[in-house]
């Protein structure tokens, strides 16, 4: 079976349009003989779905539900369990000045970085996607900062910005852009920019090459219509291709807004010696509030904040997008 | 139907290493308790001093385990940074420690999982700690640490900056400093007259220098005070050294150990530094001329900011306290203990330590400063809200917040707890 054979099946109404499009209707009679067996069917399929079920309990489910039982205890700094507080935790948050521009901070975050990288990535995978002599190896090189470790991609750049021995400060001096070695990651704005440059940096190779991906699929022959007809280069991508690379796009939006929310090592690196709150975002807040001041239990409700917020905002962007529809 | 059965056998390997490792973080078995009166083993968990900690404590237990073939010592070493997390995480899953290195303790003895540490050391080691460390080592009176070893922190200075400068006389109170900084920091090419550290990594030690230095102070085990007169003028000069120029840049978001990498290169005038500093400056810049002195304070007067790690004892189940009483007793014994101390070139704690080590000279000015160390309100239950909030806000003094208004911010957050 295809999986488009599959969906087919599933999804298939009741009335038995199927003569149109030629197919085979073997789903609609399974379907309607199935109603009284369906529980069978169901304990029948346990043992082929359990482990699976398995995993998503043990994985998935399990952590979120301790992170929430947390979130409503008194967990005292050496570990152990108080009893419950009901919501107080969530009020000791926000009560927390703050706040509002920890979450401030953490949208500019996820929307820059996701829309300069996926845009970047764009033009980088429209220039790969062309036959040049050594494509290929311009291909891998653009993989090299997926394969480095976040953290020793930021360190570089970090170290590459101190104010003593800095060799990115020194160049910026050298070639008269600034008059002396600049704090870059001392400072609250700046810290958070470069920040913004990295994880751009970091998530270029997933971006595009999901990107790639797709504009292998868009085919020649639609592109070559389209140059038949006259159709200039900018109408043909924005009519053409775009739309073909629907699916490829909004994979690759989806999977980078969870990533760049979630991502903690960048700003912690870059911002972690800044005083005040004036850099964190919701992800780096969690971490000050678990290695500062070790208040497991706020961190618990911080980190339910952070899930319910990704819940939405995937929510919101699966309805707007609807990026599981088929062309 | 092959290839379904094929990929149900790789979820379900998943699935039963995803729940064994589940397992593992919620409560799984623990060592052998020593019940039968056979093996009994010790756990030891300690944090990085230097690169050599783990072979020092290494060499300890071989000892020690010779000395005592019924018990094993299981070591465990960890950074400073994943200490805390560690412990945290084993107590929640009811492993703790049986012993543990660490600095305050307050938390652990108010949640009861600590013994006294009358219960675990013999009478002979117990009157050997030197009374000084014992008050800062106890909670409502219950000493629940064992002072391990201890740090006092003095002016260190380049002395050949001070002489470029012109400046003839090492400062002993605020204004001859601010006057010295900054004429250090006029030689310019990027030397700074006084390296301020109050990035986050140990903000809290140099606000206390200053805070304590104007006759101010942190508070007592009953009642943290940050907010006071005396420490707004601390607040206050720590500005004027910045405002200046006298320090280096961005020094609100400056830490200790990459500044004081700083001076040993020899860019920095004057910064306050610890005993291991002798050591760093001898294997990084060995031509360096330097001298240790006391810290300048307002008006002059003699003070240190002394800092004390101490060993603690976990009950868990309580069936190891004999086990546990011989390792601290076979520990503290001069001929293990101060080698150890001196290897890791800190302050003894012990009577017996310090008459052994009294004529090591890099340590001597150390030594005469002890006296007049002031400590951290470590006992205080609030202690760890107040540090964890001068780790992230004192910074903003350097980066020209109201000095009244910073002050506010800690105690503030000091009080919620």
């Amino acid at each position: 079976m295809t999986p488009d054979d599959m969906t087919q099946s599933i999804d298939e109404p009741p009335v038995p349009t199927g003569a149109a499009n030629g197919r085979p209707r073997a789903g609609v009679v399974r379907a309607r003989a199935a109603a009284g067996t369906r529980l069978t069917d169901l304990f029948s399929a346990l043992p082929w779905i359990g482990p699976a079920l398995i995993l998503i309990f043990g994985v998935v489910l399990f952590p979120a539900v301790v992170m929430i039982y947390n979130s409503t205890r008194d967990i005292s700094l050496s570990g152990i369990d108080k009893g419950s507080v009901g919501f107080e935790n969530y009020e000791t948050l926000f009560a927390f000045a703050p706040l509002g521009g920890i979450m401030v901070r953490t949208v500019i975050w996820v929307f820059a970085v996701v829309t300069i990288a996926v845009l970047a990535s764009l033009a980088l995978a429209q220039f790969l996607n062309k036959a040049f002599p050594g494509r290929q190896i311009v291909r891998m090189a653009v993989l090299i900062p997926w394969a480095a470790s976040v953290v020793m991609t930021t360190l570089v750049v970090y170290y590459g910005l101190e104010g003593y021995i800095g060799i990115i400060n020194k160049f910026l001096v050298d070639i008269n852009l600034i008059d002396a070695p600049y704090g870059w990651t001392k400072n609250a704005t700046s810290a958070f920019v470069w920040s913004i440059g990295i994880a751009v940096f970091v998530s270029l190779p997933f971006t595009t090459y999901t990107i790639l991906a797709g504009l292998a699929t868009v085919p020649a022959d639609v592109l070559e219509a389209a140059k038949m007809d006259g159709a200039g280069r900018i109408r043909t991508y924005v009519a053409i291709v775009l739309p073909q690379l629907r699916g490829a796009l909004s994979v690759a939006v989806l999977i980078n807004i969870i990533n760049v929310f979630n991502s903690l090592p960048i700003l912690k690196i870059m911002t972690g010696s800044i005083p005040g709150y004036d850099a964190d975002t919701v992800m780096t807040m969690i971490f000050k509030y678990i290695q500062n001041e070790h208040k497991i239990d706020v961190a618990s409700a911080l980190s339910v904040i952070a899930f319910l917020i990704v819940v939405v905002i995937v929510a919101i962007y699966v309805k707007l997008v609807k990026p599981m529809k088929e062309l | 139907m092959k290839k379904s059965l094929r990929m149900g056998g790789i979820v379900a390997t998943a699935a039963l290493a995803a729940v064994s490792l589940a397992g593992c973080g919620f409560g799984g078995g623990t060592a052998s308790d020593g019940a039968d009166g056979k093996a009994t083993t010790l756990n030891l968990l300690v944090p990085s001093y230097s690169d050599n900690t783990q072979g020092l404590w290494e060499t300890v237990i071989k000892d020690f385990e010779a000395a005592n073939k019924d018990i094993t010592v299981e070591l465990e070493v960890q950074s400073w940074d994943n200490l805390n997390d560690v412990v945290t995480t084993k107590v929640q899953g009811n492993k703790a420690p049986d012993i543990m290195n660490g600095g305050p303790f307050a938390g652990f003895a108010a949640d009861e999982l600590l013994y006294p540490i009358e219960d675990v050391v013999s009478a002979d080691t117990l009157g050997d700690f030197q009374e000084s460390f014992v008050e800062s080592a106890s909670v409502d009176g219950v000493q629940y640490g064992a002072p391990l070893l201890a740090s006092a922190r003095a002016l260190f200075v380049n002395e050949d900056l001070l002489a470029q400068a012109g400046v003839t006389e090492v400062p002993a109170t605020w204004d001859e400093l601010l006057a010295a900084a900054t004429k250090v920091s006029k030689i310019g090419g990027g030397v700074a007259g006084y390296g301020l550290p109050l990035g986050s990594e140990e903000a809290q030690a140099e606000s206390a220098i200053w805070f304590y230095g104007a006759g101010g102070g942190f508070g007592d085990a009953t009642e943290i005070t940050v907010d006071t007169p005396e420490n707004l003028k601390g607040a206050e000069f720590i500005q004027k050294l910045v405002e200046a120029g006298a320090t280096q840049p961005d020094a609100g978001a400056t830490d200790r150990s990459p500044l004081m990498d700083v001076f040993v290169q020899g860019k920095i005038g004057m910064i306050i530094g610890l005993p291991p500093t002798v050591g760093q400056i001898a294997e990084g810049n060995p031509e360096m001329k330097y001298s240790v002195n006391p810290i300048p304070t307002m008006d002059g007067e003699p003070f240190t900011l002394g800092v004390a790690d101490h060993l603690m004892a976990f009950k868990n189940d309580g069936k190891k306290q004999a086990a546990i009483t011989k390792f601290l007793d076979f520990f503290y014994s001069a001929d293990q203990y101060v080698p150890w101390v001196t290897a890791e070139k800190f302050l003894p704690t012990t009577k017996s330590g310090s008459s052994a080590m009294d004529s090591n000279e890099d340590l001597l000015p150390f030594l005469e400063m002890l006296p007049d160390a002031q400590f951290y309100p470590s006992t205080n239950p609030k202690w760890d809200a107040t540090n964890a909030a001068f780790k992230s806000l004192v910074g903003q003094l350097a980066q020209g917040k109201d000095a009244q208004a910073v002050l506010s911010e800690i105690q503030a957050k000091a009080d919620a707890g």
